[in-house]
């Protein structure tokens, strides 16, 4: 078998094939964002049984039942907090959180920052669909002003997270930005911060033509792709202000930082009890 | 496409039922080897199906994009030895 049908029948192994079809609608980016995390793990060759997927609540959050491999579906916004627990308990393990804009950046926002702070060694892959999916499309922290939501008839009048910016002014070693249009690259982007140790993100700008694209004019799965396809810039020296996503506008893509050697919260946290034991 | 004449390389295979027709395939297929089929599956989506035509140059050249953007899992690329 050539390498990628290798890649194809090892997905089919690392999810649980009976739960399928999904529960996400047709043409739903969560789904490509899967297989692009599912395939990045083969390459790297985790051992499944190594391997620990954590989500949240909310459409994203149900990644977690759909892999084959130890997972947790956390409490709302507690996806990060699981995480860490489990990488304090058992260093030897890769955790991965896999969950949406509104659980990490409204619900879990604090967890977020304070994790991304300290620089726990896990990778979270946020899935950013600029709403809350499964509650019926409300307004969230990720909300493009301007744009429609059920709550926000009349154009949204906040600012959304400026989410890679956030996460390099906390200091996160690998940040990184891409759409469900970047398969290749964002598939690559996973692989790398696989490899990598720290808090690591990778926001991915994906369609839910079901609840966000209606009300934006983006009604069918191809016409929200063609808006990524048509509007994506990539740019891995983007300014802040560069990053920030408006209404229907550009999208700056690209790994936007990539810094070793930074100490992980475990590896300080180990320091401290050596000193402590050296203590008298 | 060019007037090169493209090599056959894969064949697709395609788990209907796991379809939901959002026709990322179809669109994103860079030969245009997958098209809309009027079939229905049981959930009421319609799967594309893999037609090729040498003549027109359009055949399966293994890119597997269409396994890369499909988001249900549904589509497998075969290579030809
Ligand atoms: S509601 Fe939106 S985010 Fe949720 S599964 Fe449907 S398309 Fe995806
Ligand atoms: S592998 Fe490439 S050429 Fe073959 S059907 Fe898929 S997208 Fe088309
Ligand atoms: S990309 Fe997948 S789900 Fe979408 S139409 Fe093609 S086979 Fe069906």
């Amino acid at each position: 078998m050539s390498l990628m049908e290798d890649l194809r029948y090892g997905v089919e192994d690392l999810l649980r094939t009976e739960r399928l079809p999904h529960v996400w609608c047709p043409g739903c980016g969560i789904g490509i964002t899967l297989n692009a995390f599912l395939r990045a793990v083969l390459r790297r060759k985790i051992d499944p049984n190594k391997l620990v997927v954590v989500s949240g609540i909310g459409c994203t959050g149900r990644a977690a039942g759909y892999v084959n491999v130890d997972s947790f579906h956390t409490t709302h916004g507690r996806a990060i907090p699981f995480a860490i627990g489990i990488k304090f308990a058992r260093p030897e393990l890769t955790v991965v959180v896999f969950s949406g804009d509104g659980d990490l950046f409204a619900i879990g926002g604090n967890h977020f920052v304070n994790a991304a702070r300290r620089n726990h060694s896990i990778l979270v892959i946020a899935v950013n669909n600029f709403t809350y999916g499964m509650t019926g499309g409300q307004h969230g922290p990720t909300t493009p002003t301007g744009a429609y939501t059920t709550t926000t008839p009349y154009g949204n009048p906040d600012r959304p997270f400026n989410i890679p910016h956030l996460a390099i002014s906390l200091g996160a070693p690998y940040v990184a930005r891409w759409t469900t249009y970047h398969v290749n690259q964002l598939q690559n982007s996973i692989y790398k911060a696989l490899g990598m140790k720290g808090f690591r993100l990778i926001e991915v700008i994906s369609q839910c033509p079901t609840v966000y694209g209606r009300r934006n004019s983006m009604r069918t799965p191809l016409s929200m792709m063609e808006y990524f396809e048509k509007n994506s810039i990539v740019k891995n020296d983007a300014s802040f202000e560069e990053m920030e996503l408006k209404y229907n506008e550009k999208i700056v893509v690209g790994e936007f930082r990539v810094a070793k050697d930074i100490p992980t919260y475990e590896e300080r946290y180990d320091e401290v009890i050596r000193r402590a034991k050296n203590a008298d | 496409m060019s007037d090169k004449k493209l090599k056959k390389k894969g064949n697709v295979k395609i788990d209907i039922e796991r379809c939901k027709g959002c026709w990322y395939c179809v669109n994103y297929c860079p030969t245009k080897v997958l098209m809309v089929s009027d079939e229905l599956n049981s959930k009421g989506y319609h799967p594309p199906k893999f037609i090729e035509n040498p003549e027109e140059n359009k055949v399966c050249i293994a890119c597997h994009l269409c396994e890369l953007y499909c988001p249900d899992f549904a589509i497998f690329v075969e290579e030809l030895k």
